[in-house]
């Protein structure tokens, strides 16, 4: 049937007013309680008052899913009933008894151990290439980032036809190594041992144009009169990679390998349309998918929602206690 | 400007008074809406009065009734997971039902992919359609967290509609709709599985169309007939190679399809007993059925590897006229799709080594969302509903609509000989077991015993004692 446009649309917009009117509201609350109540500074109460909606928005989206997350995964949350309170049950079944735990833990922490290193190197070197005023440069820098730009599900129905063991592009480009080894061609997503391989090929394809971006803007940021330095005290091309582009590039690096890690840790797109073999384990995101939506089990997903965020804290936080040892930032003193 | 206390109180007063008047606008607005839902309410009231009228009219003739209501109607609206092709079919018949209806008006959405996902959400969040259509596979868990509508006194006391009466159904669909001795769900399909072939495909390889005394190794060696490799050597052949492989004699996919349960079953196993206590899938009869199913596989090479079937459709490679035998559902009417290379007909599938051809029933539901605010007019649409679906899908487990007629009628196009098929398979289909946190059990099944057991990793013997307790660590307690 088809409804009354305006009618139907009349009371979501109502409610959109209200709450901007809301919002304005308690901006400007905020803005006369430091103001009178606290007695600060008028560019401080402005300043707060201003950043309100964002805070507002940050508690009601970000911060209370997140603590929401942590008080349900100790509950048998069924999606449908009230939650009760079962202690660190489901922490226990799921690290003691869960077959698919480990598994999933594995797959998932080795596929960003190894992704992330070779993807950041590969942009790294790739930026290089594409930072020379070379003839056509342009061309080939929207080349490198188109990828990018694909939709992932699109990517991943590409890649499982790049992948097919009959007729996919790879196993046709791998074939003569194939049959001069006599090995059988690999089947991608349905043999467990070559699961991990896919998923890391398919992920540079996609994560190198952005990263690669990323690079070219750290690697023109670095002074042209460091390099004339450095010539005139007679370093070669080498050493001047390693002793003023590497070292001038590392907080890019840096920033590089924390947000790619933890978006690799939680990757799920791929995962749920590639159809791989569950042999192999599935990521964690995925799993998490899987209880809480397919089993209504959103207590016992949760608690494995929060190890996975425990474990990209735990990493988060070494890369930045490293970056003291390797990470140069301009002005720096050594 | 400076901002002074004066400003700021202003402002805030000026602030919450629009804020009061918006909400008090929203309240106006709502107002109408809770007058026609009272309105509604009493309409229902009016209608469930009324329904007797209503129903005796639809069930006439299906014209419109005449009835007046005495207010507008209760809007309700409808979860399915139909496809394109088929949601089109369905709004036709909602459209003839919400003409006659007097009391309701349903409108439906349909949301082929993650249908359960979109539902269980749907119904956490309050959002969920008023009528949905539920699976055998999801009924009971959604009954025991008291998502859905109990149906029991409503079915009972409704004398009109041809769907409302119970004893005109087969008791094992009932049963399937059924959670602690009450209702939650009116069957409007119960489907056996049968051996979709290709006739054409098994005259050109001179191999004689199954029989109804056909057994599995029948069937084995007409497979192995029709799967035929690039240099033209048949799968019986010693010189055949099975890696270059371009027509295959049947074909199954790694997501348990047809249902290993069947050949579990056909081979005198089960999966779970019928207390729920156990899961038997390591006994020697179960086991059986389990590694045939994988030699059809890894064995005799006569049906396409996962991948294949994965990323090529399995039902198009039968349609495509690369597979010669495929078994599904007895409406998916494979014989009269679009697209059809050959002369297709459904044959009953060939017995097992315990003599019997059970297979496994696909029973889906019209169901009410236990939160509809309007569960009388709600379920006033549902018996509509289910009457019109029970003339339009086959084959439905009430005795009267399982006639060669009543089935010829609803689906004219397909061969006699298929719809002969489809009755002489109903007694043979048998609802698979299921009981509330079945998807666990399913997704164990699935990811740790089907899918190393089609990729040949291990005996089905080895993995059924691997997967046993797993299995039946998610059983009831």
């Amino acid at each position: 049937m088809v409804g009354d446009p305006i009618g139907d649309y009349l009371p979501t917009l109502i409610r959109f007013v209200v709450l901007a009117v809301v919002v304005l509201g308690v901006s400007v609350g905020v803005h006369y309680v430091l103001r009178n109540v606290f007695h600060l500074k008028r560019d401080i109460a402005i300043g707060f008052s201003l950043i309100t909606p964002w805070i507002l928005g940050f508690l009601i989206f970000n911060l209370i899913p997140i603590v929401s997350t942590f008080v349900l995964s100790f509950t048998d949350y069924n999606l449908q009933q009230t939650p009760n309170f079962i202690g660190t049950q489901n922490y226990e079944t799921l690290i003691g008894s869960d077959i698919n735990f480990w598994p999933s833990i594995r797959l998932t922490v080795l596929y960003s151990v190894i992704s992330v290193p070779i993807s950041v190197t590969l942009s790294l070197l790739l930026s290089l290439v594409l930072s020379r005023n070379l003839k056509g440069i342009g061309v080939y820098r929207v080349l490198y980032y188109l990828p990018s730009i694909v939709p992932a599900v699109a990517v991943v129905l590409l890649w499982r036809w790049i992948f097919n063991p009959d007729v996919g592009l790879l196993n046709l480009i791998l074939s003569p190594i194939l049959n001069l080894t006599n090995t059988p061609s690999p089947d991608w997503f349905g043999d467990e041992k070559f699961v991990l391989p896919a998923f890391i090929i398919m992920s540079l394809w996609t994560a190198l144009g952005n990263n690669t971006v990323i690079m070219l803007g750290a690697r023109k940021g670095v002074a042209g009169d460091l390099y004339e330095a450095a010539s005139i005290d007679g370093a070669n091309s080498w050493t001047k990679f390693l002793r003023i582009t590497i070292p001038m590039m590392t907080p890019a690096i840096f920033f590089l390998v924390v947000v790619e890690f933890a978006s690799a840790m939680q990757l799920f797109t791929p995962a749920a349309f590639a159809r791989a073999t569950p042999a192999a384990g599935r990521f964690m995101n995925l799993l998490i998918y899987t209880y809480g939506f397919q089993q209504s089990r959103m207590g016992y997903a949760t608690a494995l929602a929060v190890i996975l965020f425990l474990l990209i804290l735990a990493a988060t936080i070494v890369l930045f206690r490293s970056q003291a040892r390797w990470v140069y930032y301009e002005g720096q003193e050594r | 400007m400076p901002f002074n206390k004066k400003l700021a109180v202003t402002s805030l007063l000026l602030i919450m008074s629009l804020v009061l008047a918006a909400c008090g606008d929203a309240t106006n607005t709502s107002a109408p809406a809770a007058a026609t839902t009272a309105a509604g309410s009493a309409t229902t009231a009016a209608g469930s009065a009324t329904t007797a009228a209503a129903g005796a009219t639809t069930a006439a003739g299906g014209t419109a009734t005449t009835a007046a209501a005495g207010g507008p109607k209760v809007e309700l609206t409808m979860s399915i997971w139909a496809g394109v092709d088929e949601a089109k079919e369905f709004q036709a018949i909602l459209d003839k039902v919400n003409a006659s209806a007097t009391t309701y008006h349903v409108t439906v959405q349909a949301s082929p992919q993650d249908y359960m996902t979109k539902l269980q959400t749907g119904l956490a969040s309050g959002t969920a359609a008023d009528i949905f259509w539920v699976d055998v596979d999801n009924l009971s868990g959604l009954a025991s967290k008291g998502s859905l509508l109990d149906l029991t006194d409503m079915v009972k006391n409704d004398k009109t509609h041809p769907a409302a009466n119970l004893d005109d159904y087969f008791q094992g669909a009932l049963d399937a709709g059924t959670y602690k001795s009450k209702l939650y769900g009116l069957p409007w399909i119960s489907q056996p599985l049968v051996l979709y072939v290709n006739l054409d495909m098994f005259k050109a390889a001179g191999v004689n169309p199954p029989t109804n005394d056909w057994t599995w190794d029948d069937f084995l060696k007409a497979a192995q007939k029709l799967t035929v490799d690039t240099s033209g050597k048949t799968a019986d052949d010693a010189a055949f190679n099975p890696k270059q492989i371009k027509q295959w004699g049947f074909t199954s996919n790694s997501a348990d399809w047809p249902p290993t349960t069947m050949y579990i079953w056909q081979a005198g196993g089960k999966t779970i007993s019928d207390d729920f206590k156990t899961s038997p899938i390591d006994s020697p009869e179960a086991v059986k059925g389990e590694q045939w199913y994988a030699d059809l596989v890894n064995k005799y090479h006569v049906t396409p590897t996962a991948t294949q079937v994965k990323d090529q459709g399995f039902d198009t490679m039968f349609t495509n006229g690369k597979v010669a035998m495929f078994v599904g559902g007895a409406a998916d009417s494979l014989e009269t799709r679009d697209g059809m290379k050959g002369q297709a007909q459904a044959f009953l599938v060939p017995k097992g080594p315990a003599g019997n051809r059970l297979t496994q029933a696909y029973i889906a539901f019209d169901a009410i969302n236990a939160k509809s605010k309007n569960p009388q007019a709600a379920y006033t649409a549902l018996a509509d509903i289910t009457d019109a679906i029970q003339k339009w899908k086959v084959p439905v487990p009430r005795k009267s609509l399982s006639t060669k007629e009543a089935i010829q009628k609803a689906q004219p196009k397909r061969p006699a000989a298929s719809i002969d098929t489809i009755v002489a398979a109903l007694p043979d289909a048998k609802a698979a077991p299921v009981y509330p946190g079945y998807a666990q059990w399913a997704d164990i099944w699935n990811t740790q015993f089907i899918d190393p057991l089609f990729r040949g990793t291990d005996t089905a013997e080895n993995l059924a004692k691997k997967v046993r307790p797993q299995l039946e660590a998610t059983l009831p307690k």
